[in-house]
């Protein structure tokens, strides 16, 4: 085994034994990435020798005793909408040909604090607005998309190009991905994780979160990113720790929701299969199974949309006046068509959010959480632009992909993805478990005791030297 | 097209008074998005809200968590 292919607690486990070297684990990554990374364009840039130079300190710094925890030493990527110390973030747009960031993110310090080695910038969607990550292939299958907008994070971890990522959600901007290319992903309690540094594209449903090979993985990653030191994220995250459950692999006692509507509507037979059979591996693990009915499915895309495409023009309100050929065709269009948003009709998505957030605190009284299909389908080929569904319906691929992850941006709720199989063409699926609000341990635990006893379901993707 | 739906030629004037001149070639790309976006968004006018505030959050004297760029 090469010491890229171990996850990131057990690399940080042989780090801490002595067994393997940062350097080693560095070296390994660079090697790997130089083997495959002109198949997948996972990276906008890989910043090799600072990795260099960052592990050989991480090294000594642990050979002398300050090992700074499960972190220290381990090679990431950042989502390049991710602010890190003059280095530029490009949000993979030319619009950001000339752009230098002044400072760390919040993120990205913790990281840096935590001993946590920058390999590079992961592409995303140009300013993380749209679900394919064009310049990326998917790890499994290059001719199929990556999925996004975290597409360069996901398909990094999931060719063993990163130990983990860091990724931005806001309508399913991690888990899709995540799901589509078979690694973990998961969105955080809105609020939990802060976006200071980290540039926008909807302020109301932005999330930043890990993308990892294992829930081990990101429940690891994301105890640094909630912030060890006194601060708001750690102050919730204390209250999202106090969970008995857990990581045993016994589920007795948990509730699962499973849904009656929306959910499994319009889902391709082999993800329904798949993602229901291992909602039965969770009541085989002790969980009990409750039908759940789903609310206010109807204005959920109307909500995120009215919410989402008038924010995201605001933010780009001057660069879309002063060099709106710069953006690409698909990204220009809608930031435009975002002026014509009323106040009006924005503050309707915000009030239905109101409801929504209510309807869902309901559910969840009969329910510690909701399990589902990540995305509908597995992953598109790049000139694919609809599905067609059995019941004759057509919907473009960027709706189907942002259909079932959006209602825990909406609703704040997180949201864990995690691969659950594979379909007949060799391509992975992935099941979310939504949580109450700061419920991050439990949908971990959950996700843990799945993983701990079904840990064969999907692996490293097959990508081969080239 | 309903009858709220914009034509090209009425998306400009529209578009300058948000603050956003548009050149002549985008008119139409703008309005068929534009149209599509008030055709999903639309639906929320059959909810009724009574005494629902809005979801959007004001936090006096802290900055908050979740703040960006």
């Amino acid at each position: 085994m090469q010491p890229y292919e171990l996850t990131l607690a057990g690399a940080a486990k042989a780090i801490g034994a002595g067994g393997l070297s940062p350097t080693e684990l560095t070296d390994s990554y660079l090697e790997r990435i130089e083997a495959v990374e002109g198949q997948l364009g996972a990276y906008v840039t890989v910043r090799a020798q600072a990795a260099r130079e960052a592990a050989a300190r991480a090294g000594r710094d642990i050979a002398a005793g300050r090992h700074l925890g499960p972190l220290h030493g381990i090679p990431m990527g950042l989502k390049d909408l991710i602010d890190v110390a003059g280095l530029p973030t490009t949000a993979s747009s030319r619009v950001r040909a000339d752009h230098t960031a002044s400072a760390d993110s919040t993120v990205a310090a913790r990281l840096k604090a935590a001993g946590a080695v920058l390999i590079g910038k992961t592409h995303t969607h140009e300013f993380a607005y749209g679900l394919t990550t064009p310049q990326t292939r998917n790890a499994w299958a290059h001719d199929r998309v990556a999925g996004g907008s975290s597409g360069g994070s996901a398909v990094a971890v999931a060719a063993g190009e990163a130990a983990f990522a860091l990724g931005t959600d806001t309508g399913g901007s991690i888990r899709v991905p995540a799901a589509l290319n078979g690694v973990v992903g998961l969105k955080p309690t809105y609020g939990l994780v802060p976006l200071k540094g980290v540039t926008p594209l909807s302020w109301s449903l932005d999330h930043a979160g890990p993308i990892t090979r294992t829930v081990e993985d990101a429940a690891l990653v994301l105890d640094v990113l909630t912030g060890q030191q006194p601060g708001d994220g750690a102050r919730k995250f204390e209250r999202a720790r106090r969970d008995p459950r857990g990581f045993d692999e016994d589920l007795t006692g948990l509730r699962v929701g499973v849904p009656a509507n929306y959910y499994f509507d319009r889902v391709e037979p082999e993800v329904e299969k798949t993602v229901r059979g291992a909602i039965e591996h969770l009541a085989w693990l002790g969980a009990e199974l409750v039908d759940v009915g789903i609310p206010m499915t109807e204005y959920i895309q109307a909500t995120a949309w009215g919410l989402m495409v008038p924010e995201a023009t605001a933010y780009h309100e001057r660069t879309l006046r002063t060099s709106p050929e710069l953006y690409t065709a698909d990204v220009r269009v809608l930031l435009e068509a975002g002026t014509l948003v009323s106040a009006g009709d924005y503050l309707r998505a915000q009030r239905s959010r109101t409801l929504m957030r209510s309807a869902w605190a309901e559910l969840f009284d009969r329910v510690d959480v909701l399990a589902a299909p990540t995305v509908p389908c597995v992953a598109a080929r790049s000139d694919q632009e609809t599905v067609r569904w059995a019941d004759g319906s057509t919907e473009s691929v960027t709706d189907s992909y942002v259909r079932l992850s959006a209602p825990a941006n909406l609703t704040g709720l997180p949201s864990l993805s995690l691969p659950v199989g594979l379909d007949g063409a060799g391509l992975p699926i992935g099941m979310q478990l939504i949580g109450r609000p700061l419920g991050e341990a439990t949908i971990l635990g959950a996700g843990r005791a799945f993983e701990a006893t079904r840990g064969d379901a999907v692996g490293l993707a097959p990508v081969a030297a080239g | 097209m309903t009858t709220a739906d914009l034509l090209p030629q009425e998306v400009s004037p529209w578009a300058l008074r948000a603050g956003l001149p548009l050149a002549a070639e985008r008119l139409d790309p703008v309005a068929a998005t534009a149209n599509h976006v008030q055709g999903v968004i639309g639906a929320l006018r059959a909810l009724d809200f009574a005494e629902t505030a809005p979801a959007a959050t004001y936090f006096a004297g802290e900055e908050p968590a979740d703040a960006a760029v």
